[in-house]
């Protein structure tokens, strides 16, 4: 089933500038794809993505990128809240973030639980898909 | 006789005398012409090309063990000892065969034959044809083996944005021979503005 998340901590203009930091990053000399290893950190505005290693995407025209997949444990933090998962889609131009395996959201003192979970970082708002289980504290935040 | 055949038969000895007084001054009075002034070279250049041999707009070129091409040129070159040589103001070129093309420029250049290196240095810029243009110090490019190393930090843009990195490289992709990679490493930092 599916559960829809408010993520006013995530709420954030897609049009920042991107900020992405690896222990390295290399880039086929053939095609031109880059692939960052070595504890990424992604960073855009208020919002800190880190993961195992990132590929960068680039879109038709060959010069923008289009998205940063992440993959090797993801964890996506704001100001307020966190999301962990196995690997993440950030589709840079709509600012959607897909988390996919495992995924585990905390938002204060509640947690959800899922396999997928799709934020939109323009609207602030995310939807947890799969086996959603969720532990709040009534009164809690 | 009349006068007139009186005249001409004067004229036939006259005139050819005149053409020979005219032909011999021609060669007297000429300016010599020195043979040693034609050559542009000054004399202090012949001198110091004595005392240190070089070569003007060398061009070096060669075949890497995997079959990749660095040709190179430079405004100078002076061998030095035991087979190396360095050279000023370099343009390099570097092709491997996945078909990447990698243009170095340099200040100077030092080739080191005993392991078979080109030292870089001087400040390099190097352009890829996957689109990056970086700036570092000195680069070390192989000439056995194609492959090229930055001693220092390295920044410059690239399709992805800005880049900084502690050190570049280009070699082989070690799990996969044949493609080559350009690996920026010692935390790299790119700066991509979405438009």
């Amino acid at each position: 089933q599916q559960a829809t998340v408010a993520f006013g901590g995530l709420k954030q203009d897609t049009s920042l500038p991107v900020e992405v930091q690896a222990d390295t990053l290399a880039v086929n000399q053939a095609d031109g794809t880059a692939v960052f290893t070595g504890n990424v950190l992604v960073g855009q505005g208020d919002m800190r993505l880190t993961a195992g290693s990132v590929r960068v995407e680039y879109g038709a025209n060959g010069t923008a990128i289009e998205r940063l997949h992440a993959t090797g444990g993801v964890t996506l933090a704001s100001a307020t809240d966190a999301a962990e998962a196995r690997e993440a889609i950030y589709t840079i131009a709509s600012g959607k973030v897909e988390m996919q395996g495992d995924v585990l959201l905390t938002q204060g003192k509640s947690a959800i639980s899922g396999q997928k979970l799709v934020i939109d970082l323009k609207a602030g708002t995310g939807v947890m898909e799969g086996r959603v289980s969720t532990v709040f504290v009534p009164g809690g935040n | 006789m009349d006068g007139h055949s009186r005249l001409v038969g004067w004229l036939k000895v006259a005139l050819p005398l005149l053409a020979l007084a005219i032909l011999s001054t021609l060669f007297l009075v000429a300016r010599t012409i020195d043979p040693e002034a034609a050559i542009p070279y000054a004399e202090v250049d012949i001198a110091e090309r004595i005392r240190e041999p070089r070569m003007t707009d060398p061009a070096y070129a060669g075949v890497t063990k995997d079959g990749a091409t660095l040709t190179l040129t430079a405004d100078e070159a002076r061998p030095e000892a035991e087979g190396d040589g360095s050279a000023v103001k370099v343009h390099a070129q570097l092709a491997t065969p996945d078909g990447a093309r990698t243009a170095l420029t340099a200040g100077t250049a030092r080739v080191m034959s005993r392991d078979s290196k080109l030292l870089l240095e001087g400040g390099v810029l190097v352009a890829t044809s996957t689109g990056y243009e970086l700036r570092t110090d000195t680069l070390t490019l192989g000439l056995d083996r194609s492959g090229a190393e930055s001693a220092g930090p390295v920044e410059g843009f690239g399709p992805p944005g800005q880049i900084r990195a502690g050190a570049m490289q280009i070699r082989q992709a070690p799990e996969s021979p044949g493609t080559y990679v350009l690996v920026f490493n010692n935390r790299v930092t790119l700066i991509y503005q979405p438009h």
